[in-house]
């Protein structure tokens, strides 16, 4: 890692400032602000774009300096109390920050770590990099939407003819995909399918704007409840589920009830596919339902208590008792690989294994 | 294990002077009796060492080591009364004086000091060896005969070329005194790294093409021959060769010597030290509160784990200790883990396999070694756990450290084994390992990823990459 060497280097020749100074910036409200005002943003790709705007606030102008940043605001975010997903946020600060140190390996090395010249020389190309950057952040925004269309574009194949297809919850991606999947592309023919669409209760208006967007695209619908999936379950050809996080291991986590639709469909036999960009891989490694294996990632889905209301969540701080409630409103739960048939993502259809290469591809090397 | 790879001598030495009855004639040759060889054959030696030519010196030790292995196979094969002694004594002599000649003839600088180190150690050794009966690896039967054996190999029928110190490890490896996967790799690492610290190049040779062949070869020989090399070990020593032909021929031996040994302390820092701190950070965080977590005999990876996650995370969890009923190793586990105040129970054999099963929430298993088909080499029982593991639901982690994954593919316990020296007898013999298929495993834990089991090969590939 010539970058650490050279990063040790300047910071043993300068005086620098441990903790760059952002000012008024505050990247959780930025967080919120851009998912509020974008309602096609993925987690992953707000947290990146906050993190962009922090890079454009501060006045780091050296390479150390501005991974330090990045570290502290990213840490700063996913800590947050206010963030329904931690996991996600993480996904998305690891995929810039190495994203950051890949377009600092292809600078050309300095000539030898002690030279001022050359870490000077590499710290005007770094400028460069932070300029391109904030002139571009959107770039990723506009590219995650691409992502989208493209795995439209792959998971139509996957639809056979009068197929019925059963999905749930509000993915956008599983919503590109089924409404360009009644769409003439190219000469191909439209797909005809009907769609078993799964409503869920304690997010009625959402599951209501998902089957009429369907609907207005001439897509025939018919709605059940939860309870009702392994009920249906024969009827449907094939399943479609979108995905918040893909984990290290190739499984997903996403909203509560995918698990079950998904440990259903392994039992009939029909075949599972995670529609889901690949930017939503990360390093995390959940152990099972309870415990994502990340820090502060409490839900609490089991309350057991003896009267009908009981407020006590274990929580000891007033903060942590706002993440509590927070993330158990929008619950998740954990499917793991062996019930997910193939990834449909960006570059094309992938295997629960390929995922897992792809993990290891990005941040071992 | 270090301390015992450096000192060997100490070790030793007791032995010889315990068992001065046992030591067959043509080993035992005593310090002041090797002179008087060496002055009897002294005169002729130089006569006949400039006749001789290479290919004939060559020819000389094959006859030579032909003799002494059917020595070995004379002596063995009596029963282990009396007999043996007076048989192999009688015998010996003339192999013994023959052997020291040519050595006389073969090396005169480099040979003396390493020839009397063996010798003295040789003995001790000899002693234990004629104490358990010989096994008879014949009653094996033929469609196991491709599975090795640790044998305690007379230290004598090692090549002359073994140095003390391998010839030391090479009988704590065939006592299982060294036992587990990567201690075993340590171990001989260490032991290479002073094997390489006493080499000098000969003249006319570069350490690039000579050491490889005529110094580790023969070491190596005597390792595999006194246990079969575990994977990492293969692993690693191919590794060491490649770093040796890479030694440019025109650096002086000193400094070619010290880069060698500084990338050996660079390999087990990295591989083995390094990659046990983080595996054992990384299953530490597997373990929740209030969890009941299964193992199975004893680890070194499993122990440190448990530990970590006790001492350091503060987690309060319980133990369950299933234990191999042949090694009793989980023993040493339940005291380190109750001296430590975690809550223990132990059972010694399979007999509550299900019951026990049930309890725990988590299974967490020490792997001897990795097939790149995801399959995990472990402590014969692991893949009986890891089935009933598998009906239950219950997540199964295994502790792998990369060095000890292998390329190779293994379905069954049969291809790749070994059989316990212990418990061979005629009529029935019991196996060390046992392979566990990918699909009972959930996640396997190592240094560079957590991954399912089946890309096992493809983090190899990734090593091998960034290499």
């Amino acid at each position: 890692m010539a970058n650490n060497d050279a990063t040790a280097a300047i910071s043993g020749q300068l005086p620098i400032r441990q903790n760059p100074d952002v000012g008024s910036f505050d990247i959780v409200a930025t967080y919120h602000r851009l998912l509020a005002d974008d309602p096609e943003l993925t987690m992953p790709m707000a947290t990146i774009e906050a993190l962009i705007e922090a890079l454009g606030a501060s006045s780091a102008t050296t390479v150390f300096e501005t991974m330090k940043l990045v570290e502290a605001q990213s840490d700063r975010l996913w800590q947050s109390p206010l963030v329904a997903n931690p996991m996600a946020v993480r996904h998305g600060s690891d995929f810039f920050k190495q994203y950051l140190v890949r377009e600092l390996r292809q600078l050309p090395s300095s000539t030898g770590a002690a030279s001022g010249s050359g870490s000077r020389n590499e710290d005007q190309q770094f400028e460069g990099i932070r300029q391109h950057l904030l002139r571009n952040a959107r770039l990723f925004a506009t590219r995650a939407k691409d992502a989208r269309e493209k795995i439209a574009a792959e998971g139509r194949y996957l639809i056979p003819d009068k197929s019925i297809i059963l999905t749930h919850g509000g993915s956008r991606v599983v919503g590109t995909l089924l409404g360009r999947a009644v769409e003439r592309v190219n000469g191909d023919p439209p797909r005809r399918f009907k769609v078993i669409y799964v409503i869920s209760e304690s997010r009625q208006t959402e599951s209501d704007k998902a089957v009429a967007a369907l609907r207005s695209k001439g897509i025939s619908v018919a709605t059940i409840p939860e309870g009702g999936v392994a009920h249906v379950m024969s009827k449907v050809d094939l399943v479609f589920i979108g995905a918040e996080v893909i984990t290290a291991q190739g499984g997903i986590l996403s909203r509560l009830g995918t698990y079950q639709i998904a440990k259903l469909a392994k039992i009939d036999g029909k075949p599972c596919y995670v529609a889901a960009e690949q930017h939503k891989l990360g390093q995390t490694f959940p152990v099972d339902q309870f415990s994502f294996n990340c820090r502060g990632f409490q839900q609490n889905s089991l309350d057991f208590s003896k009267t009908t209301n009981s407020g006590s969540s274990g929580a000891e701080t007033e903060d942590e008792k706002r993440a509590v409630e927070l993330r158990s409103a929008t619950p998740l739960d954990y499917t793991p690989p062996d019930l997910i048939t193939t990834f449909i993502c960006d570059h094309g259809v992938k295997s629960t294994v390929a995922m897992e290469h792809q993990v290891i591809d990005m941040f071992v090397s | 294990m270090s301390t015992a790879t450096s000192d060997p001598p100490a070790e030793a030495k007791p032995q010889t002077s315990e068992k001065p009855e046992n030591t067959p004639a043509n080993i035992a040759a005593p310090p002041n009796g090797d002179s008087q060889t060496k002055g009897e054959n002294g005169a002729p030696a130089p006569a006949a060492a400039p006749k001789l030519t290479n290919a004939q010196l060559k020819a000389k030790a094959k006859a030579d080591k032909q003799a002494r292995r059917a020595q070995a196979k004379v002596s063995k094969d009596p029963a282990p009364g009396g007999a043996p002694a007076p048989v192999s004594a009688g015998q010996s002599g003339h192999p013994a004086t023959e052997s020291k000649g040519n050595k006389a003839k073969g090396k005169p600088d480099g040979a003396p000091p390493a020839g009397s180190g063996a010798t003295g150690r040789a003995t001790g050794a000899r002693g234990s060896v004629s104490i358990i009966p010989p096994k008879p690896e014949s009653s094996i039967p033929e469609c196991f005969s491709h599975l090795s054996m640790a044998k305690r190999l007379p230290i004598t029928q090692a090549d002359k070329d073994v140095h003390p110190t391998v010839l030391t490890l090479g009988q704590q490896m065939a006592t299982f005194a060294i036992d587990e996967s990567i201690t075993r790799l340590k171990a001989t690492l260490l032991a290479f790294k002073k094997v390489i610290d006493s080499y000098t190049t000969p003249p006319g040779n570069t350490l690039a093409r000579h050491l490889t062949p005529h110094v580790l070869n023969p070491q190596i020989e005597y390792l595999s021959a006194c246990r079969p090399m575990c994977f990492s070990m293969g692993n690693a020593i191919r590794w060491l060769k490649l770093q040796v032909s890479k030694i440019d021929p025109d650096v002086p031996d000193v400094d070619a010597k010290k880069q060698l040994c500084a990338s050996i302390d660079a390999f087990i820092q990295e591989r083995i030290n390094f990659a046990d701190v983080v595996i054992t950070q990384k299953a530490a965080d597997c373990i929740q509160n209030d969890d009941v977590i299964l193992v199975y005999g004893r680890n070194t990876l499993v122990q440190r784990t448990l530990l970590h996650a006790h001492l350091v995370d503060g987690k309060k969890f319980d133990v369950i200790i299933i234990d191999d009923p042949y090694e009793r190793q989980g023993q040493v586990l339940a005291k380190t883990l109750t001296a430590e105040g975690v809550k223990v129970s132990y059972s010694g054999d399979f007999g509550a396999l299900q019951y026990q099963v049930k309890l725990a929430d988590r299974i967490i298993l020490g792997a001897e070694g990795m097939f790149s088909n995801g399959a995990l080499y472990g402590r014969c029982g692991t893949s009986d756990l890891a089935l009933a593991a598998k009906d239950f639901g219950k997540q199964v982690y295994a502790l792998c450290e990369t060095i000890n994954i292998t390329e190779r593919v293994s379905t069954d316990s049969l291809t790749y084994n070994e059989i316990d020296p212990e418990r061979c007898s005629g009529s029935s013999f019991r196996l060390l390992y046992d392979t566990t298929p990918s699909h009972c495993l959930s996640t396997v834990v190592t240094e560079i990823s957590s991954a399912q089991p089946t890309s096992v090969s493809y983090l190899l590939r990734k090593l091998e990459d960034s290499n």
